[in-house]
């Protein structure tokens, strides 16, 4: 590496770990984004309606070992609880419920259904509970009891549509927390790089600095002292987390977390890579933006629509969420600046295929080549114009 | 002499303004050349051009006979741009130091400490720049232009708002660094400092060398007149033109 991008490097490195507001940043940000994300989740577990949503049409099966439900019951009935997974694999029939025969001791049924998406909530096990209540009514004793206060747990069993066990959210953990971070990265190191590039013109220095380094070696060196920062930020924000599970690693729930993770290599490498590739893009983006203007204030109303942009796909959640994606999950995943968090969010919800990867990552990693390379030719031009760039880029 | 600066038939134009017309000249090692023209002709420019800010639109700018890349250059330049400023928020020494290793300086905090001494600010080292008052800061500007010896020193108006102190002290560094061989380029409207600081002078107008030469062969070339009087007979017509 050469000398001045060191010097830069070290420069703008140490400088920001001088800053109060830098650790200010860096220990209360991951505290706000805990508590609004834990504010919003509990605020929608309150509103989240647990009621099974299961239609006339819907094909239900019972296995009861347990002798619980009359024999007149109206559902479909296999011998096995083997038979009943099989049924359920070939579509014969949609939600399968088996009543072991130790019901009583052990307070645990098994619910079996395909499941091929990302389903965060599905109360179709609830189903069970509305039986057993329904016909419990008609006789009291000890199951019925039991089954009235609902003092017992259904076993989800999502299978695929192969009849291989479905853990689709277990494994879309792992690439979320790498988009996450992307998120975290993007709102935290976006505005301090912005910043530190315009710092040169706001101060008047760009002319005294580019007699001694050139504008190449300075934006490299900034945008590098820029990420190892960003590493600083998300080892302060992970390896308390990381900690704190460690620690707890007995508790229910977070083992019953932990437990659902699943390394799936692909997702995972596949957003490492578009991570990698994301952060060069959105880096040279807001380098380009102050760049083009000449104080931070300027920069503010101009990095805006980057921005939004690039946080536009989570607006359409749903829509990305779905197993076949429509036209406007196409049109993000190949627009720019939306197509990191895009391609991050299909990746983890499985619905990304190698080819349509590899067209992503190569079009985010042209880009930043693009952008990085203008930023630098502008950096030169517009270091002594202190006034907004007018955006002749392509004009001799 | 050997020439420091070469500039061979510049051109410059932005969006199809002509600035500079056609401009040769150079400026010889060790000497204190005075670049001299009303606001606006284009010295700021040309001057940009050489250092490489300006892609010319025509001629050749060579520093040591070649363009000049800060991090490819044989001749050490200081330059104090007529746009000048320091990282606010950090302190002096930061600042200092910062300039010194980009140039290579190889103990830039000791040479720092030893300018911040001369020029009496040496109790503020660990002061943020935005603490300090505008003549202060211009001490340390200067300062930074000078890190290193440079072969090169490029003035562009180097005493504009300067107190009558800080221009001493600048005068005196101007002396020391001349007599060390150092080659200066002086952007100035004060005919006076030309008169007394520069061996040769170039006078710009509408693009072109109105006057370029030894300061006596100036005068003689206008009949004896002092610089001064010079300055207001070129420009003056276009004064009287635009009365």
């Amino acid at each position: 590496m050469n000398s001045p991008i060191k010097t830069v490097i070290k420069f703008e490195i140490i400088r920001q770990l001088k800053k109060p507001s830098f650790w200010i940043a860096v220990l209360f940000m991951p505290i706000l984004i805990g508590v609004v994300f834990l504010i919003s989740f509990f605020a929608g577990m309150d509103n989240v309606d647990t009621t099974p949503e299961i239609s006339e049409d819907t094909t239900v099966a019972i296995t009861d070992d347990a002798g619980i439900l009359p024999k007149d019951n109206p559902f479909n009935r296999y011998e096995t609880e083997a038979e009943g997974v099989e049924a359920v694999k070939k579509g014969e029939t949609e939600l399968f419920f088996y009543i072991p025969k130790d019901f009583l001791e052990t307070k645990k049924a098994e619910f079996y259904h395909i499941s091929e998406g990302l389903e965060i909530f599905n109360f179709d096990g609830n189903y069970l509970k509305v039986i057993l209540n329904q016909y419990s009514r008609q006789r009291v004793d000890a199951i019925d009891a039991m089954a009235i206060a609902g003092e017992y747990e259904i076993k989800d069993n999502k299978l695929t549509s192969t009849g291989e066990p479905s853990n689709a959210l277990g494994k879309a953990i792992i690439p979320f927390a790498i988009l996450a971070i992307y998120f975290v990265f993007m709102v935290m190191f976006g505005s301090r790089l912005l910043m530190t590039v315009v710092e040169e013109k706001e101060n008047r220095i760009s002319e005294m600095i580019l007699t001694d380094v050139s504008s190449k070696h300075l934006i490299i060196g900034k945008i590098i002292s820029m990420l190892a920062l960003g590493a600083v930020q998300i080892l302060v924000l992970v390896i308390p987390i990381i900690i704190l599970l460690i620690l707890n690693r007995d508790n229910p729930m977070i083992s019953s977390i932990v437990g659902m993770i699943e390394i799936d290599p692909v997702s995972i490498i596949s957003n490492i890579a578009l991570f990698v590739l994301s952060i060069l893009l959105f880096a040279a983006a807001n380098t380009m933006v102050g760049v083009l203007v000449p104080t931070a204030r300027d920069a503010s109303q101009y990095i805006g629509p980057v921005i939004v942009a690039s946080v536009f796909p989570l607006y359409f959640m749903q829509a990305f969420m779905a197993t076949t994606p429509g036209i406007m999950v196409h049109f993000l995943t190949y627009f720019p600046l939306s197509a990191p968090v895009a391609l991050m969010l299909r990746s983890a919800f499985g619905t990304l295929s190698p080819v349509e990867l590899i067209i992503g990552l190569i079009e985010i990693a042209i880009f930043a080549a693009i952008i990085l390379k203008l930023t630098i030719s502008l950096f030169q031009k517009n270091a002594i114009n202190f006034e907004v760039a007018k955006l002749k880029l392509f004009k001799k | 002499m050997d020439k420091i600066v070469e500039v061979k038939n510049f051109k410059m134009m932005f969006d199809n303004k002509t600035v500079i017309k056609d401009l040769s000249f150079d400026v010889k090692k060790g000497e204190i050349f005075g670049f001299l023209g009303s606001n606006g002709s284009g010295k700021t420019t040309t001057i940009r051009a050489l250092l490489g800010f300006y892609t010319p639109t025509g001629g050749e700018l060579l520093i040591d006979g070649k363009k000049y890349n800060p991090e490819d250059s044989a001749v050490t330049v200081g330059y104090l741009p007529e746009e000048r400023g320091l990282y606010r928020k950090e302190t002096v020494i930061d600042n200092m130091v910062y300039f010194g290793e980009l140039r290579g300086l190889k103990n830039p905090r000791e040479w720092s400490m030893r300018y911040l001494k001369r020029v009496g600010l040496e109790d503020k080292f660990n002061q943020k720049v935005e603490k300090l008052s505008g003549g202060q800061q211009q001490k340390i500007q200067l300062g930074i232009t000078i890190m290193n010896d440079p072969k090169l020193l490029i003035l562009d108006e180097p005493t504009k708002g300067f107190d009558p102190v800080n221009r001493r002290l600048l005068m005196n560094i101007i002396d020391e660094l001349h007599k060390k061989g150092t080659a200066i380029i002086m952007i100035t409207h004060y005919m006076d400092e030309v008169e007394r600081l520069c061996d040769r002078a170039l006078l710009l107008k509408d693009g072109v060398a109105r006057a370029y030469g030894k300061i006596s062969d100036i005068k003689k070339e206008f009949g004896g007149k002092s610089l001064d009087q010079i300055f207001v007979e070129v420009y003056g017509g276009e004064d009287e033109q635009s009365n």
